[in-house]
This record gives structure tokens, sequence and C-alpha cells, in this order.
């Protein structure tokens, strides 16, 4: 693991969108993001996992629309003029939205400047951060986007 | 020559010939002195040899040259049609088919010779003609038996063949170092299991529940589109012990066996890497087989007798492994094509310039527009553009349309089978094959329709004997119908055998556990029957390797529910029982009512419509604590959308409610909406793969003039 680490880390760098949620900043990896566009309209739909809100159209394809806060169980807030959908594809042809308080900029880091996440073994719940990045002086969690949409409820 | 070009033509010729020669077979088994059958099958088999001769094809020429041979001897009056030839000949068919899926695939025919089936085919030719020949046909059976052993030999422990990616390497190092198990594994399928894919995606779910796969051989995606044998392996990190993992692989149903061990990271990379040096060594001299096989050609129709890589046809399990595994990644070099009527192409022709003539004549009203008196003459040509349009959508619709009989042509074959293999006469009655669906549908449905065919002759249908017994005639009948009915086509299979037996059923859920004694007190006997619905539930007592099992029926429900259909059984204790299956007409685009519930916009798909009517809040009366109105003569139970939606009650008390009627088949139901909007053409859009609506009552959505979404009430799921 350590030298394969130490092979790679010379010049591989990502880019992330750096969202906030509160006062937490959050990284998403830029080659997942599909797109990013204001806050609209969006249709309920009944009886669906809770932190969906719903779906929107988004150039006529219909992406169902999930809040991170209440993925996360955070308390929800009123959505601002900077409230952000993500779009996001893990996989061709099926986007999802991710609703955030703010998107604030995209920044690159290298292998180096991050950190793996510490995971407490106490806790069984997936963890949402595949590792921390580091850049000018503040942290930033990096989501593993897998856990963030996938169906599995944390309880 | 280069005869890539021809080679669309090849397959497809290919298919009518093998078709009509499984047609005609069957129609000689029954019939072995029909002149015009034989020769019709002779000259099946004449171009077959030709057109594959042409193509390059030599091992497909050689067989078809042999069953010419036998057919020539028949046509001459020198030989006897029997059961026994019959069954080789379809064998032949068989390997002719698979040779056709080979070259479907790769371009290349393969290297199976088949010489255990050009032997089988001589022998008949001797016995048939009167020459004594030397060897007996055990020949075939060893083998078939040699390559089975082999496989097994070397093979049960695949997963020690999985070769290794860098990241792969690192997750287990990673696992190892956190003190979590490695297991390698090997699962394997029954060779019965039809839908293999679906198998496999349950055994991943259970396994991703107790830990995480690392990789999968062959890869998910090869899973998923069914390019595997009856087996795959896998690595899986877990903090579980290796037995719960084993018992939850176990525990999907038609899974033969697992077997595994618990590994370190180093022993997979090993195991990886040696596996690794063996495939490139494999593949180089795969290439030299295939840079020689005009050497080979020669050599292997002359002498066929040592042949232990040529398992005969009828096996197709052990020698899936043969040569389209080797190549299973590659695409198939054929798309896929629908033939259309000309006469349906001419229509969307005429369609599409009198959708050109609309435009203009708009074009030109909107250049003479803010002149008096041109909005009535703007609205006639609106009108026009929406007749056009609306006409072009069923045509194009009419075009993907392709009738089932693509798929119910190889019915009477497999029943013909079946009759031999349960021993047990029964006859197979189709009628409304040229009924017509969407072409992915009918793509869709042929597993599921031969799976009901294959229970309603294993379960369905009562041994010769007992027929007799009962005074019924002794060859049972399966009866096959589609017909259209309204916006749905329902195909219905049919037996006249024992029907089933509702308490049986209920016994049996009760032993399982699937129910309470109490619960099955007060279930109706439809509830009963439903229950033959749940995964891993079979009333057979005796297990076949037909089917029996427990699988399939829930596999049929869960495929024909994707489809947007559903399924439902009718049945009369001792007088047979009747599958129907009821799938839309069309996808995509439909006919809707737009009505508004608690503010929010919803479409109910028009199809499932009776009426709508407007009802006094008086009308309503109460069956067993349920609402219900009275409507000419019907008890319909009405379902108050805003509380299934999860809307508030509106506040006021209207005296009057307009309920909307929707049937599914013979039952009703009244939906009650706040306002309606009208009649719309919407486009179906899937939710998305995410979201997961527990209720299944949206069956999609689709977009609205204004840019808003709108859900779509499947009113079926609320009856």
């Amino acid at each position: 693991m350590d030298e394969i680490s130490l092979m790679n880390n010379e010049y591989d760098t990502t880019q992330f969108i750096v969202i906030n949620i509160g006062d937490e900043q959050y990284g998403i990896d830029i080659k997942y993001v599909d797109n990013i566009v204001r806050m609209q309209k969006i249709t309920r739909v009944p009886n669906c996992q809770d932190y969906f809100k719903g779906v929107i159209n988004l150039r006529g394809e219909v992406v169902p629309v999930m809040s991170f806060r209440m993925k996360v169980h955070l308390p929800e807030v009123d959505y601002t003029n900077k409230t952000r959908i993500i779009i996001i594809k893990l996989e061709p042809n099926a986007p999802v939205g991710i609703i955030v308080d703010a998107v604030k900029e995209v920044v690159t880091l290298t292998d180096n400047n991050i950190d793996a996440a510490s995971r407490s073994s106490t806790n069984n719940d997936p963890s949402y951060i595949n590792g921390i990045g580091k850049t000018g002086g503040t942290l930033i969690s990096l989501l593993d986007l897998n856990v963030v949409i996938s169906e599995k409820e944390t309880a | 020559m280069d005869v890539n070009q021809y080679l669309e033509i090849f397959l497809d010729e290919t298919n009518e010939h093998l078709q009509s020669l499984s047609d005609q077979l069957m129609i000689l088994e029954n019939e072995p002195e029909n002149a015009d059958t034989i020769n019709e099958i002779f000259r099946a088999a004449h171009s077959l040899k030709g057109m594959a001769g042409t193509m390059g094809y030599k091992r497909m020429q050689a067989l078809t040259h042999d069953m010419e041979n036998v057919f020539s001897e028949i046509r001459n009056g020198k030989m006897k049609v029997t059961s026994n030839l019959v069954d080789v000949l379809f064998q032949t068919l068989d390997a002719l088919e698979e040779y056709k899926n080979t070259i479907q695939e790769t371009q290349d025919e393969g290297t199976n010779d088949n010489a255990a089936l050009i032997k089988a085919l001589q022998q008949c030719l001797d016995e048939g003609t009167g020459t004594v020949s030397e060897e007996a046909p055990a020949a075939s059976s060893d083998a078939k038996e040699e390559t089975s052993e082999a496989a097994s030999a070397n093979g049960d422990k695949k997963w020690k063949n999985i070769a290794l990616q860098e990241h792969e390497i690192n997750a287990l190092k990673e696992a190892e170092e956190k003190k979590l198990n490695i297991y390698g594994c090997t699962v394997f399928i029954q060779e019965s299991c039809i839908l293999k894919a679906a198998r496999a995606f349950l055994v991943f779910k259970a396994v991703e529940e107790l830990g995480e796969i690392i990789i999968s051989e062959p890869s998910t995606q090869d899973i998923e589109d069914e390019k595997f044998d009856f087996d795959f392996s896998l690595y899986i990190i877990s903090e579980e012990g290796y037995d719960k993992v084993e018992a939850a692989i176990m525990s999907v149903s038609e899974i033969d066996r697992v077997i595994g061990e618990k590994v370190t990271a180093a022993d997979a990379i090993a195991n990886g890497e040696a596996n690794e040096k063996a495939v490139e060594a494999k593949e180089e001299s795969g290439a030299s087989e295939t840079a020689q096989p005009a050497r080979e050609e020669t050599a292997a129709p002359a002498a066929p007798a040592p042949a232990a890589s040529s398992a005969p046809a009828a096996a197709p399990a052990a020698q899936g492994g043969n040569a389209p595994a080797k190549k299973g990644a590659s695409k198939p070099v054929v798309n896929r094509t629908v033939r259309v009527d000309i006469e349906k192409l001419d229509v969307l022709m005429n369609l599409v310039s009198e959708l050109i003539i609309a435009k203009n004549s708009l074009v030109s009203s909107a250049a003479s527009g803010g002149q008096s008196g041109n909005s009535s003459n703007f609205n006639e040509q609106i009108e026009y553009l929406e007749s056009v349009t609306t006409n072009l959508h069923e045509s194009v619709m009419k075009v993907r349309m392709v009738p089932i009989e693509s798929i119910t042509t190889k019915f009477p074959r497999m029943i013909r089978d079946l009759s031999k293999k349960l021993n047990k006469k029964m006859e197979l009655y189709m009628s409304g094959e040229d009924t017509e669906l969407d072409r992915t549908v009918v793509d869709e449905i042929g597993d599921p329709l031969m799976h009901m065919l294959r229970n309603s002759a294993d379960h369905g249908l009562e041994s010769t004997e007992d027929r007799i017994a009962k005074g019924k005639n002794p060859t049972g009948s399966i009866f096959l119908d589609a017909y259209q009915d309204g916006n749905n086509v329902v195909i219905e299979v049919k037996d006249d055998g024992n029907g089933i037996d509702v308490e049986a059923v209920k016994r049996k859920a009760i032993e399982r556990g699937t129910i309470t004694a109490e619960q099955g007190e007060n279930m109706s006997s439809k509830e009963i029957i439903d229950l033959l619905f749940l995964p891993s539930f079979s009333t057979a007592k005796v297990v076949s390797d037909v089917s029996g099992r427990g699988v399939g029926l829930d596999v049929v429900k869960s495929k024909i529910e994707a489809l947007g259909g559903d399924v439902s059984v009718k049945t009369k204790l001792g007088e047979g029982s009747t599958f129907s299956i009821r799938l839309p007409l069309t996808l995509a685009i439909i006919q809707a009512l737009m009505v508004i519930v608690g503010g929010e916009t919803y479409a109910i798909s028009l199809g499932s419509i009776d009426t709508i009517e407007d009802i006094s809040e008086n009308d309503v009366k109460y069956v067993e604590a349920k609402e219900v109105i009275h409507l000419r003569g019907n008890v319909i139970p009405i379902v108050r959308l805003h509380e299934v939606l999860g809307l508030e009650m509106p506040k006021e008390s209207r005296d009057r409610m307009i309920v909307v009627i929707v049937k599914k088949g013979d039952q009703y139901a009244g939906l009650v909406v706040d306002e309606l909007i009208g009649q719309q053409e919407i486009v179906i859009k899937s939710l998305g793969r995410y979201i997961n609506c527990t209720s299944r009552m949206i069956s999609g959505a689709t977009i609205l003039g204004d840019g808003e979404v709108a859900l779509i009430i499947d009113a079926n799921c609320l009856i």
C-alpha cells in the first residue's frame, strides 16, 4: 500500500468542487459532477425515501433530487438564493441531484494533500467521507458519493 | 472474397431456414410419409449448406451436408423416419443454431466440430439403409463426460483464476490490515436456471449485505448481460464468518453449490498472477488455432473419432464453455434490426410530408399575422398539426411493433421435448400469434412465457395414467392465446390439467411459515393463489429438472411488472388453470387524463380509465369499513387519492366529488380527485434509478408544457 501511494502521489492531482453545508466544507470529485443548477420547483414524490425531495425537470430529463442535509441527519434550512442543486452522474444515464447550501469554489488537491479519513471503530454507520483535503489552512471533507447516493439508510 | 457485407443476410436467412426446418420436422414426426414436408426439409437443408459453404463456414457446412444426406435417403424412400432419428435431427438443429450464434457474436464459427453428432447422423443413415455400423453411439456420451470431468478437476475453485488489478490488490491488503476476513468463492448456479443473471444479482445483493465484493469474474457487466456459464467467482471482504456468507448465498434459490474458503491477500495476488500467465499462453495457442483453420477442417470431418473437445449439442451446458466463452467480451457483430413492412414506411413517409405542409401553412399564417380574422384559421392549423403528430406517433409505434410470433415459434418444439422428457402426452394449441407488441417487450417476455409453459406442462397437466383414470383425454392440452384488449395485450397460458389445489397451497404456506394458520383461515382463495408468486414457493411434490424448485413464478412476475404489465391466475380444481399476462401495448408515449389532487398535478393513463363520475358525498356507503359506491349495478371501492399520496385532506367538505373510475380486467376502483384538467398526450419518463417509491403507485413522470414535472399514477396498483 505504502509503496504504491509513494509511486502515485508525485503528480497526481484531483479537482474538487467545494460546497458549504452550514459551517462545514465538503468536496465533490469534479469528474462526477454533470451540472450545477439553481434551486427550482421540485415535484414531490409520495412515499419515497424521506431524504429525496422529489424530481425536477432538467432540460427535458426527469432527475431525482435529494437533500444532503436530510441524508446526513442535519436540520433542514430554508433555501436561499445561494442554494444549488449539484447534478451528479456516477453512471451515465443515471443522474441524481443533491441540494447543498452553497457552492464555493473549485480546488485542486494533490494526493499528498489528502489524508485518509479517520474511521471510528465503534461506529457502524457508513462514512460519507473518504478523505480529508487540506488547502490553504482549511479542511475539506471529501465525499464518498457512492455512500451518499446509495439507498442504504443510516440508522 | 470479402463476405462481411453479406453476413447480416446470411444470419437472417439461416434463422429462417432453421425455423422452417424445425417446423417441418415437427410435422414430419407426426406424418412420416408426408412427401411435401420431406421435400421442403430437403430444400431448406440444401440452401443452408450452400450458404454456409459460400460464407466459408466449413464446420457448419459439414454438419449440414450430413443432415442433407439423411434427408436425401428419406426422400428416396430408402429409410424410414423414426422418433430416434427426429431426436438426432433436432440435436443437429441445436448445433447449427449454436454455430449461428457464435458467428453472430464473433464472425467466426468457432472450433466445435460436433463430431459426435456427425457420427450419430452417419449411424442413423447406416441403420436406416441397412448397412451395419461398427461403432456404438457410446462414444458421444464418453466425450461428454470427459469434458465435464476435466472441467471440474481444475475448475471448482475458480476464484483462483481471477486476475487482480492494482486497486483490487490494494483493497485486499487494506482489508487485511483492518483484520477483516477475505474469502474467495465460486458460486455454481443450477444448470436448468433460466434467468441466471437475476439469480446472480440476488447473490450479489445477499453478499453485499454482509460485506463488500472486491471483484467478480466475469465482471458484473458481463453477468448482467448473461455472458457467463453457470458459475462465477468472487473475492469478498467481510467481518462475518465464512459460514454466514455461504448461508447467505445458498439462501438464493436455484444455486447449486458454493465453494469457497478464507484466503490471505498474498494468496489471492499470487493466484491472480499465475493465472495471468496461463491466460496469455492460452491466448497464444488460441490465435494459432484460428490462424490455421483450413488444415484442421480437412482433418476433422475425415477422422472424427477421438474428439474429446467436441461434446454433442444436446449438452449445451457442457459445451457453453468452449468457443463462445473465449471471446465472450466482444460485442455481437450484428446490430439488432427490425424488419418493417414497406406499407408502414409508406404511411410514415406520407405523414412526414403532411407535417411539412402543416409547418408551411403555419409559417405563412404567422407571416400574415396581425390581420384580423386569422385566429380561427390559426386554430384550424394547430388542430391539423395535432392530428398529424398523433398519427405520426401511432405509425412510429407501429414500426416498432413486431408480432409475438417471433418468440412463439420455438414453443411447439419445446413442448415436444418436454412431452418426451416428462413422459406425458401433450399438445400445444396457439392462437393470436400475429398480435403485435413493442419490440422491446417481445424480446423480454420470451423467457417468462417459456417458464409458464413449462409450469403448465410439468405441474398443470396430470400424468397420462391419472388422466385416463379421471376419464379425461389422455393427451393434455396447453393453450397459448394472445389478443389485444384496449390499450393492453393479453397473453394467456391455459391448461386442462388438475388446476391449482388451493388447500394444498394453503397447507404448504403454513408449513413454510409464510402465513400463520389463522391468516390462512381468513384468506380468500384468490389471495392464497397469489402466494404462488412469492419467491421460493412450489407445490410440486416431486422436484423435477423441468420445474418445481419454487422459482420462476416470482421471477416471471417481477419481469412482467418491470415491463408495466401484470400477471393473474384463474383456476378450477380438476379442470385446469389459466395464467394471464397483461402488457401495455406501447411504451414511452400514452394518452393520459391530467388531474389535480391537493394542488399537485397527476396523470392517469387513459387506457385504465373506464368512466368519470360526479358523485354526491351521500352516495358513499361503507362495506367492511371501506368506502364504496354503487354504480350501475357494480359495487366499486373508493380510493381517496389525498390519503394514498400523503396529502392533507381539503378542509371544506364538498357535497359533490369527482371520481375517476379505473378498471383492471374486471375489477374497478374509484379515485377521488379535486379537479380535472383534461386529456393530454404525455411522454413517460423514468423517475431515475435512486429514488424508491415504496408503494409502486407512481409509475413514472412526465414533463408538462410549462416545464413542470407531473407524476403518473399507476391505477393498477390502487385496485
